[in-house]
């Protein structure tokens, strides 16, 4: 090797896994290859702070593969702050931040995992040492810095950020205790600080799919870099992943056209092949990839283990996708009873497939937040 | 003269955490554990069908989803008196176990071994193992760019594994640095067995109420057993020898006294061997003032939460979970945590591998602690048995889990439909044992929908504030008498902090007893 960090080859093999995370054909590869190496030759930098979060999409990430986390981390992104891994502690680990506002101020992708909660002076959620002080059993010490105190500060000088996973994005599980906390997704929270912002790019799932977020922060950095496309839902996910509904790519999608349908658990189904229909799967009115890209290096996904797809993914997961377990819509589905033999008749071709999702949709009470054919943004 | 030294973020833990030492003449001799984030977490579920609880409450934590699902399957089990046939007790066990292998190894590489080795000593390795020589090429990059993030800037210590004058050598920090990349991809591994049955990782569908969804076949066995094969191996060969070249550094063997919790330790017993759940791989037990010899019983009723020093009205407590009240003040004098201060028979416990183990006693254990001195007087148990306990588990429940595979029975049932029964009034609780430590979940169907939903969860017990008594939490007492030569490095704290593995999502969220809403309240 000769001062570059990775060698052309390595590069041009990267590429190849990078394509087929994004999707892209092979034909894409050199072309990929070439725009990778001119990236990471700078190492594009990465704040990855952490709101009313579970650490759930930390913890997907750690699952990626091809490339590992490992490879991207050494490799492709300089990750100057991500406090599950991260070496520093306390002021050594704001540090890292401090240096990278000075050293890459307009350079570094701010993800943020978790929604900003901001009444009580943003106080629900805070990381850091805040300017003033506070009591502390008779003690005086320092105050604590508030997460919407970091975003108004980073995002103005991030070059894109990241919404990472449904509760960043959407607001998502803590969303729903809003009117004590304030919780607000990142989009909205960026958009109510007005003034000149970077793009912001959401990741939905609870939690992302480690090639989800990889590849959206992929895509925003080639797009930033004029070498690449970021096609947009109408809910800012990238269309890579969430442009089309699990319903029409699911293996199980036979089961469901013929009316087969698991009623029991302990029913004799060996090739497990019973459609979860019945047992509430929200595959129908759920935008994402799940079922060709599966979970954990492919080894699985939610339908593949007899269990229905709770919609995750779903900018209205989970309130308005409750009861998780009850069929979508209990009444009717285009029109038709749900009895089993009329439904797969019903759902047999294509269009009646997407009328049949927009009629669900209406069954939910909201307009459907996306099409596979949604506007570009 | 005193000093008081705040740390905030603790960083490779799950969650926010803020840790306040008092340090007097290079000592610790105070200490305040306190929670930074708050979200309300089961106002969500109340009025809700009681099946999707176990979906709702897997979210409490990304890092620990699996016990959390787990526990509400077993509450939800024990409000509709399901009996789980024996395909689900034994898939939920390797679940777990494979959840405990992640956990675990994560634990001890990801978030805790950079507190003991110097990354940089990666530049001076003398080796020949072409391995490691990417490693160091690879490192040697980073450091000529400047750019050893996210490594560095840490705290610095003169007793980094590899550091100038410090312990070991700069081959033994590589070879650490080169297992702690391995160990990416063996954690990944354990949540992939999970996803054969689960179907993902983190957040999984795999348990319902009554059972499991998905039956043992030949092939999904055989694809768990591969896995579970190679990490044995790794969790032998690799896991443990680290720990113990840690342990046998002469430079920590301080570290095997300090950091003691104060010597009580609780397991509610996990792993069932049997239906009724009066057999368990992980016993159950307490034990006080570290005289392990001496293992009495365990008694829910014996739990109560205290609120003196949490930012809870005073009529909140002291209450047994069950009655739990949750009414928030801000303003209370002396109150410093959300977190409440759980006590069993009156005393701080801790939680975790430790008191599992202790309680377990197992051979290895026995004579690992007599080798290392430990049962010696003082008998204390300080950071690194903590670690130690931590990977002698890890292998013991990844060999049990070899018996496990092998009492599965394709073609018979997972599931008891009774699970689908939601009674109309009904108390459930799932008592269990999370990588963490103890967890228990308590739901009360009515009207068969979710009322008041409870967790008292590992890190509560760990990281509890002071009682009513004023007597500290776990990690609070672990911390006095650590040294702190340099009020700018306190890096001894957080490796004490660390080997507790907190997580704090798991540790707050509060809800009102008699509508399960909270609150209008402020942080001071």
């Amino acid at each position: 090797m000769t001062g570059k960090t990775v060698s052309r080859r390595q590069f041009l093999k990267h590429a190849g896994a990078t394509a087929a995370l994004l999707g892209l054909s092979e034909a894409m590869i050199p072309q990929l290859a070439k725009a990778l190496e001119e990236l990471a030759a700078g190492k594009p930098p990465v704040i990855w702070i952490q709101g009313q979060n579970c650490t759930g999409c930390s913890v997907s990430f750690l699952n990626s593969n091809y490339p590992g986390v490992a490879e991207l981390v050494l490799n492709d992104l300089s990750v100057r702050y991500q406090p599950n891994v991260m070496g520093g502690t306390g002021q050594t680990a704001v540090e890292a931040i401090d240096q990278t506002l000075q050293n890459a101020a307009g350079k570094f992708v701010l993800v943020v995992e978790g929604p900003v909660p901001t009444k009580e002076n943003g106080d629900f959620c805070t990381f850091g040492l805040g300017s003033g002080t506070k009591k502390l059993m008779g003690n005086t010490v320092p105050n604590d810095k508030p997460i919407a105190e970091w975003i108004k500060q980073l995002a103005p000088k991030a070059a894109a950020v990241i919404a990472n996973g449904n509760c960043a994005s959407f607001g998502g599980i803590p969303a729903a205790n809003a009117s004590v906390t304030g919780t607000t997704p990142v989009p909205k929270y960026i958009s109510s600080l007005g003034g000149k912002m970077p793009p912001v790019v959401n990741v939905g799932g609870c939690p992302s799919h480690p090639d989800w977020f990889v590849g959206t922060v992929l895509e925003a950095l080639l797009f930033l870099s004029g070498k690449g496309k970021l096609n947009l839902n109408s809910n800012n996910m990238s269309k890579t992943f969430f442009g089309q509904l699990i319903h029409e790519n699911c293996e199980r999608r036979a089961s469901f056209d013929s009316g087969l349908f698991l009623e029991d658990w302990n029913q004799a189904d060996p090739d497990m092949k019973l459609c979860m229909f019945k047992q509430g799967c929200k595959g129908p009115v759920t935008y994402a990839d799940c079922c060709v890209r599966r979970w954990n290096s492919k080894v699985n996904w939610c339908v593949g283990a007899n269990g229905p797809c709770h919609g995750c993914a779903s900018p209205n997961f989970y309130k308005e996708l409750s009861p998780l377990y009850e069929p979508l819509a209990n009444t009717n589905f285009a029109g038709i009873s749900t009895a089993p033999d009329v439904l797969g008749w019903v759902a047999a071709g294509a269009t009646a497939v997407g009328v049949g999702a927009h009629y669900l949709y209406k069954q939910l009470g909201e307009k459907p937040k996306d099409t596979a054919e949604g506007g570009e943004k | 003269m005193a000093q008081i030294v705040s740390i905030d973020p603790v960083t490779r833990i799950e969650g926010h955490l803020r840790i306040d030492v008092e340090v007097t003449n290079g000592v610790v001799t105070d200490a305040w554990s306190t929670g930074t984030m708050f979200r309300g977490y089961e106002m969500l579920i109340q009025g809700k069908h009681p099946w999707d609880c176990q979906q709702v409450m897997e979210r409490i934590c990304g890092v620990c989803p699996l016990i959390h699902g787990t526990a509400a399957s077993y509450a939800l089990d024990d409000a509709m008196g399901v009996k789980l046939p024996d395909n689900a007790r034994i898939i939920r066990n390797l679940a777990l176990g494979a959840n405990y292998i992640q956990s675990h190894i994560l634990h001890f590489y990801h978030l805790q071994a950079l507190d003991y080795i110097d990354v940089a000593a990666v530049l001076n390795y003398s080796g020949n193992d072409p391995g490691l020589l990417v490693l160091k090429n690879k490192i040697s990059q980073l450091a000529s760019a400047n750019d050893l993030y996210p490594f560095l800037p840490a705290y610095s210590a003169p007793d980094y594994i590899g550091e100038a004058g410090g312990p070991g050598d700069a081959n033994l920090a590589t070879e650490l640095v080169g297992h702690y990349v391995q160990a990416f991809e063996m954690r990944k591994k354990a949540q992939e067995m999970l996803a054969i049955f689960y179907g993902r990782m983190p957040s999984f569908v795999g348990t319902i109420p009554g059972g499991v969804t998905q039956p043992p076949t030949v092939t999904n066995i055989a694809a768990f057993a591969s896995r579970l094969t190679e990490l044995q191996q790794w969790i032998n060969e690799i896991y443990l020898q680290d720990v113990l070249a840690i342990a046998a550094i002469p430079a920590y063997k301080a570290f095997m006294k300090l950091g003691d919790s104060g010597g009580n330790f609780l397991a509610y017993g996990g792993f069932d061997q049997n239906q009724a759940g009066t057999e368990k791989f992980f016993p159950r037990g307490t034990i006080y003032g570290n005289d392990i010899m001496s293992v009495q019983g365990m008694d829910e009723t014996k739990i109560i939460e205290n609120v003196g020093h949490s930012f809870y009205t005073k009529d909140c407590g002291p209450l047994s979970p069950k009655q739990g009240k949750t009414d928030p003040q801000l303003d209370k004098e002396n109150a410093y945590s959300f977190l409440k201060a759980p006590r069993y028979n009156g005393q701080p416990m801790e939680v975790g591998p430790l008191a599992r183990q202790l309680v377990k006693k197992p051979d290895i254990l026995v004579k690992l602690a007599t080798d290392l001195g430990l049962l010696t007087p003082p008998v204390k148990f300080g950071i690194l048995p903590r670690t130690a306990a931590r990977a002698i588990e890890c292998k013991l429940i990844a060999e049990e889990m070899t018996t496990w595979l092998g009492q599965l029975q394709p073609g018979q049932p997972i599931w008891d439909p009774k699970g689908q029964d939601i009674p109309s009034d009904s108390y459930g609780r799932g008592l269990v044992e999370g990588p963490r430590g103890a967890l228990g979940h308590w739901i009360h169907i009515q009207n068969q929908k979710t009322g008041n939903y409870q967790a008292v969860v590992p890190t509560t017990w760990n990281a509890s504030p002071r009682d009513d008594k004023g007597t500290r939490g776990p990690i609070e007492t672990s911390l006095i008498g650590l040294p702190v030569p340099d009020v700018n490095n306190p890096i001894n704290v957080v490796r004490c902090v660390r080997s507790f593995d907190p997580c704090l999502a798991c540790a707050i969220h509060i809800i009102h007893p008699e509508h399960n809403g909270v609150k209008e309240f402020r942080i001071i």
